[in-house]
C-alpha cells in the first residue's frame, strides 16, 4: 500500500509545480473576469490515471500545500481537493473512460465542483460580508477557462505520471472493462 | 480481494476527510500562537524563496499575455510584419513591466507626503510574490517580514491604478522574510472609517467578488455623503470592529449613496484607491506616525 518513491516524487513535483505557478503566477492572468486554476487539474489528471486512492491522496496533499503557502484556513481546500480526487478516480475505476476527449468534462467537472464545494465550505466557515454576482461569473469563467486547457494538461500530466502507472492510460477503444482491466493506482498503491 | 480493496479505498477516503476536518477545527481552535499557525508560517517561509523566483521568472510571461488581452482588439497587423510585431510585443511588455513598477514605486513613495496622510509612519517597500487563488479569501504574500521591521497588524498601502494610491490591507501572518497581508477586499476586513470632509463616519466592508466596489456601512441617515468625496481611515476603536490604522490613510472615493426608506443608516458604496488586483509593490507602515492637522475634524 506504501507507493513507490518515483510515484511519489513525480506526483509531489506535479503538486508542488502545480501550486506555485498558480499562486505565483496564472492567478494575476485575468481572461474575461476569470483565471485559469489548475490546482483541480493537477488532482484531476492523477486521478483520473491513477484512481480514486491517489487522487484523493494528491487532493490531500495538494490543498494542505495551498493552505500552507498562502495562510488560508488550513484543511478547507485539503478537504474539497481530496473529494474531488476521490469523485475523479471513482468515476475512472466505475466507467474506465476512454475517449480522447474524456479530459475536458472531467476537467470541467473537477473545477465546477472545487470551486462551488470552496464556496460552500468558505460560507460554513462564517463569511460575513455581501457577495457580489462577479463571484459568479469568475467561477464560471474559471471551469471554462479550466475546460479550455484540458487537453494539453491532461496531456502533459500523463506523459509525466505514465512511468509510475500500473495500466498504460489513453484511448482504447471499449468502455467495458472497468472490472476485467486489474488493479489501477500509482506502482506502490495498487487499487 | 474486491471486498479488500473496497475496504482499502473507503478507508483512504475516510483518513484524508477526517485529516481535513481536524486540521480545519485545530485551525480555527487554536490561537495565532499555535502549532498549525507556526507551521504554516514554517511553510511560507521555506515556500517563499521558490514562489518569489517563480514570480520574477513568469512575470514577463504574465505581463505579455494581460498586455496581449488589454489591447487585442484595437490591433489588425500586417501579416508580414507579424515575426517583427511579435518580437516588439516582447521587447514592449519588458519595457512596461519595467514602466509599470517604476510607476507603482514613485506613487507609493510619494503617498506618505499626502497632506491628509499621517506622518512619521517609516514605510517598509516589499513585494508582491505570492497571491490567494480565490476571491473567498484576499490575501497575498510580501517578501520582506521580520528582519524588515514588520510585525502582524501593521497597515499596509498600495499604489492606485489613477496615479494615488491607499489602504491595501494589514498584516496578519510573519515570519523571518516574509509576510501575510490581508486585503480590505477579504470578507473578514472591517476598518472603521470617515468621509472627508463631512464627517461622517462608519465601517468600510468589501463585496466578496468585486475588489472594486466597497461598502461604508453604518452611516446614520442624518449625515450627508457627497459622491466623489474622499473616505480615510478614522483611527477610532470601538468593542465591535477595533481599528488598527492610524487616522489619515486614504481609503477610497464614494461612487454611490443607497438611503432606503426603512432602514437606520444609509450604505455607501467606495472605489478603492489601492489597485488591489494589479499591485506589485507594497508599502508596510511600521509605525502609526502622526495624524495631521488638517484630518482633525469640527
Amino acid at each position: 500500500m506504501i507507493p513507490g518513491p518515483a510515484s511519489v516524487l513525480r506526483v509531489g513535483l506535479m503538486i508542488l509545480a502545480g501550486v506555485v505557478i498558480q499562486i505565483a503566477c496564472l492567478v494575476q492572468i485575468q481572461v474575461l473576469g476569470g483565471t485559469v486554476d489548475i490546482m483541480p487539474l493537477v488532482v484531476a489528471a492523477v486521478a483520473l490515471y491513477a484512481g480514486s486512492v491517489p487522487g484523493a491522496a494528491t487532493g490531500f496533499f495538494t490543498g494542505l500545500l495551498a493552505d500552507l503557502a498562502l495562510g488560508g484556513n488550513l484543511g478547507a481546500s485539503s478537504l474539497v481537493l481530496t473529494a474531488v480526487g476521490y469523485a475523479v478516480g471513482r468515476y475512472r475505476e466505475q466507467r474506465d473512460p476512454a475517449h480522447g476527449l474524456t479530459p475536458i468534462p472531467v476537467a470541467a467537472a473537477a473545477t465546477g465542483g472545487y470551486v462551488l464545494a470552496y464556496a460552500a465550505v468558505s460560507f460554513m466557515l462564517s463569511i460575513d460580508a455581501p457577495v457580489s454576482l462577479l463571484v459568479v461569473r469568475e467561477m464560471f469563467m474559471t471551469v471554462v477557462l479550466n475546460a479550455l486547457i484540458a487537453l494539453p494538461f491532461f496531456a502533459l500530466a500523463r506523459r509525466l505520471l505514465r512511468p509510475a502507472l500500473l495500466v498504460e492510460p489513453g484511448p482504447r477503444g471499449r468502455r467495458d472493462s472497468a472490472i476485467s482491466s486489474g488493479p489501477i493506482g500509482l506502482r506502490g498503491l495498487e487499487v | 480481494m474486491y471486498d479488500k480493496t473496497v475496504r482499502r479505498r473507503r478507508a483512504a477516503l475516510l483518513i484524508f476527510v477526517a485529516l481535513s476536518i481536524g486540521l480545519l477545527t485545530v485551525y480555527f481552535g487554536e490561537p495565532a500562537s499555535g502549532g498549525l499557525h507556526a507551521i504554516q508560517r514554517g511553510a511560507q517561509e521555506v515556500l517563499a524563496p521558490i514562489e518569489e523566483g517563480a514570480s520574477r521568472a513568469f512575470k514577463p510571461f504574465r505581463d505579455l499575455i494581460n498586455w496581449t488581452g488589454d489591447v487585442f482588439d484595437a490591433k489588425s497587423e500586417n501579416k508580414d510584419l507579424k515575426d517583427e510585431v511579435a518580437q516588439l510585443r516582447e521587447d514592449l511588455a519588458q519595457a512596461q513591466t519595467a514602466e509599470r513598477e517604476a510607476e507603482q514605486l514613485r506613487g507609493l513613495a510619494g503617498l506618505p507626503k499626502d497632506e491628509l496622510f499621517p506622518q512619521g509612519t517609516e514605510p517598509v517597500t516589499a513585494r508582491v510574490i505570492a497571491r490567494s487563488p480565490t476571491s473567498w479569501q484576499s490575501s497575498v504574500q510580501i517578501d520582506k517580514g521580520k528582519s524588515a521591521g514588520i510585525e502582524v497588524d501593521m497597515p499596509v498601502i498600495a499604489h492606485g491604478g489613477d496615479g494615488g494610491g491607499g489602504l491595501a490591507g494589514k498584516v496578519t501572518s510573519v515570519s523571518g522574510g516574509t509576510a501575510t497581508v490581508t486585503l480590505i477586499t477579504d470578507e473578514s476586513s472591517a476598518v472603521s472609517a470617515q468621509v472627508m470632509p463631512d464627517g461622517a463616519a462608519g465601517i468600510v466592508k468589501p463585496t466578496v467578488g468585486d475588489p472594486s466596489d466597497m461598502l461604508l456601512d453604518f452611516i446614520e441617515k442624518g449625515r450627508p455623503v457627497s459622491k466623489d468625496t474622499t473616505v480615510i481611515t478614522s483611527g477610532s476603536r470601538s468593542d465591535r470592529f477595533e481599528s488598527l490604522f492610524p487616522r489619515g490613510i486614504p481609503i477610497g472615493r464614494v461612487t454611490e449613496v443607497d438611503a432606503e426608506e426603512r432602514e437606520l443608516y444609509q450604505r455607501v458604496h467606495i472605489e478603492p484607491f489601492a489597485d488591489l488586483k494589479r499591485m506589485d509593490f507594497v508599502q508596510v507602515l511600521t509605525e502609526r506616525g502622526e495624524e495631521q492637522a488638517q484630518v482633525l475634524l469640527p
